[in-house]
């Protein structure tokens, strides 16, 4: 390929990634649009820019935190995903670090279990989870923790035994020497040198947390509601619904995932990165 | 301070691999003791028993004169340089070398000062705040060095801690070393493959073959005097040539070897005549060093040197030496190293001869020294 050719594909390929990321981008932006239109407007225009007489300000945002209860919503929201996004991580470093390096017939079968429940569908095991959840008191903003543990441990595992099988056994040998009991040596040498994938790790439970629907409504949605069921109960009675309240929270929602993959996606693509290099 | 003693030492892995069948070595305390030998003799499974990283599947191992075969790596007062460094790579230099210290609850003031000297010692002042990944191999392993030093251990564990540096680096680490074990006066148990490390830096050189010490001896003695074949072999670079020849007895005293390769008197009184006397009639190996092979013209000749005649193989010019690799008539290959004034070239016919001073023999069957 000439260097012309080169820059022709070049800019083909830049053509085409602006293109994908606008699509990926427009739904975001006509929620965020129509948020600030009233209600009737958005149903029917919903990609027009908001005139003088359609814009109504923050009323939205307003009805649709009056309606739904949502600080609340989002203070069991914001509960439910650091806790079960620390619990995630936290537990499954230091099973991914005790199975990669204890090389016992049991450590492997656990491991391999661990991957299996990877590919269990949700639905599959849905109401018999619930049901055990109910009977064990797991119903609640702090025993649904655990049921994400469960769920999260599969692919935190799986990722985290990557890392820690590429970190030399020679390092947590000179720890040993150096003085380091079992507990120390993961808090003070394995986990920091684990944190670029345990912050990879973070961000994809977070996102799947934050934005889960199905487990907390099976689980806990009759007496705590979460950011998603919340916006959910906006849809009334007989097909109605407050189109401008929905896309007020909606963006209430998405916003602080935002923040926080923005914030942390430098580590992501250093955690991709390095997972690209040490296999 | 303190010596190690390794009674009977065995480690096994399951009922089938035997690493170290049964080992007896007492290393003195202060002293600087290499463990050498090819790969997979057992040289760094011993290093590691000695720290604690490996369990002793049984026999008794002392530090001092204490039995340390349960006692955690932590507890044995060692500290162990890696082949590969081992760095915690998010810990700058400082707290690399303070961690150990901070573990075992030191007053600030006392780590710190402790990290200067080391640091200083060992030129590192400006790298203090780096981390590992900035550093180059040698000052990586300088910090190493300074993480065992601060802790001011009773013994010093190095597995070939010098095989990721290149050839320049390695000298003047090899210096390094040398000069820190003349300062601490500490026991230095130290594994390598490269017996010129093993030969510039030991009090004393372990040869392990297959998990068994053949010889622990000086390098002097290691190198004039080795107790078998494999020793003879693997200490000397060029390895020493191997000749098998048959012992003569001739008049009175006298003794000769003859080969196609070699044709020659036994040195009177070099060997034990009711030694040789044992093997007379019979076919030994006879070894002798590359640099024992010499040019005629050599003020080292003597009348009484064996002749080597062959033919040029190849040449090596090394700058002040030269090796020739030379096919004795006899069809036996000689390597010799001689003044690179001598410039064969391939294929010439050359007459060199072996320094009777420096012959060793071995017997064929069990490849021990014939002394």
């Amino acid at each position: 390929m000439t260097g012309k050719e080169k820059k022709a594909a070049r800019r083909v390929l830049f053509v085409w990634l602006v293109f994908l990321a606008a699509v990926f981008v427009a739904p975001i932006l006509v929620v965020l649009l129509n948020s600030f239109k009233g209600q009737f407007y958005i149903t029917d225009e919903p990609f027009r820019l908001p005139t003088a007489e359609t814009f109504v300000g923050l009323t939205n945002y307003a009805a649709g935190i009056a309606k739904t209860g949502f600080w609340q919503a989002f203070g069991y929201s914001l509960f439910i995903t650091v806790c079960s996004v620390g619990v995630i991580v936290l537990f499954t470093a230091m099973t991914a670090w005790y199975i990669t390096r204890v090389k016992s017939r049991p450590a492997r079968i656990f491991y391999y279990l661990l991957v299996f429940s990877m590919i269990v569908p949700f639905q599959m095991v849905m109401f018999t989870m619930s049901k055990l959840a109910n009977m064990l008191g797991l119903d609640n903003p702090a025993g649904i923790v655990f049921i994400y543990l469960g769920f999260g441990a599969g692919l935190s595992v799986f990722l985290f035994s990557g890392f820690v099988r590429a970190i030399p056994e020679e390092i947590e040998e000179a720890a040993m020497i150096d003085g380091c009991n079992p507990i120390q040596m993961f808090f003070l040498v394995v986990f920091p040198m684990l944190r670029p994938t345990a912050v990879t790790i973070a961000i994809l439970n977070t996102m799947w947390i934050w934005n889960d629907y199905l487990l907390p409504y099976l689980v806990i949605g009759n007496k705590y509601k979460t950011i998603p069921i919340a916006v959910q109960y906006l849809q009334g009675g007989y097909g109605s619904r407050d189109m401008g309240a929905l896309m007020a929270l909606l963006v209430l929602s998405i916003v602080p995932i935002i923040v926080f993959y923005l914030t942390c996606q430098k580590h992501i693509i250093k955690g991709v990165a390095a997972g690209a290099v040490k296999g | 301070m303190a010596g190690i003693t390794l009674k009977n030492v065995v480690k096994t892995y399951g009922p089938e691999a035997t690493v170290i069948p049964g080992m007896d070595l007492e290393i003195r305390d202060k002293e600087f003791l290499i463990l050498v030998g090819p790969s997979g003799c057992g040289k760094s499974t011993t290093l590691r028993m000695i720290a604690g990283l490996e369990e002793v599947s049984s026999g008794e191992l002392y530090i001092g004169d204490r039995l340390v075969n349960d006692v955690a790596p932590k507890d044995r007062d060692i500290a162990m340089v890696f082949q590969s460094y081992a760095l915690y790579p998010h810990m700058t230099v400082y707290k690399n070398m303070a961690f150990g210290l901070e573990l075992r609850k030191t007053p600030k003031e006392e780590i710190d000062s402790k990290v200067r000297e080391a640091a200083k010692m060992l030129d590192l002042e400006r790298y203090l705040d780096r981390k590992p990944r900035s550093l180059s191999g040698g000052q990586r392993q300088r910090v190493a060095l300074g993480r065992a030093m601060v802790r001011n251990p009773e013994v010093f564990l190095l597995d070939e801690p010098l095989s990721n540096l290149d050839a320049r680096l390695r000298t003047e680490m090899r210096s390094q070393i040398g000069e820190l074990h003349r300062r601490l006066q500490t026991t230095f148990v130290y594994v390598t493959h490269d017996q010129t490390e093993a030969m510039t830096m030991a009090d004393r050189i372990a040869v392990l073959k297959d998990g068994v010490i053949q010889q622990a001896d000086t390098p002097k003695k290691l190198y004039n005097e080795p107790c078998n074949m494999f020793v003879a072999g693997f200490i000397g670079s060029p390895q020493m040539n191997f000749i098998e020849a048959r012992l003569e007895k001739g008049e009175g005293d006298d003794w000769y070897l003859n080969s196609g390769a070699l044709a020659m008197q036994v040195p009177p009184g070099r060997f034990s005549g009711e030694r040789l006397q044992k093997y007379a009639g019979t076919t030994i190996i006879v070894g002798i060093r590359p640099e024992d092979v010499i040019s005629v013209d050599s003020h080292r000749y003597k009348e009484s040197d064996g002749l080597i005649r062959g033919q040029v193989q190849t040449a090596e010019m090394t700058g002040a030496e030269v090796y020739l690799t030379i096919l004795t008539s006899g069809g036996s290959r000689v390597m010799a190293r001689v003044s690179s004034r001598i410039m064969p070239q391939v294929g010439d016919e050359i007459t060199l001869a072996a320094d009777g001073d420096k012959l060793h023999l071995f017997d064929r069957e069990t490849e021990q020294a014939i002394r």
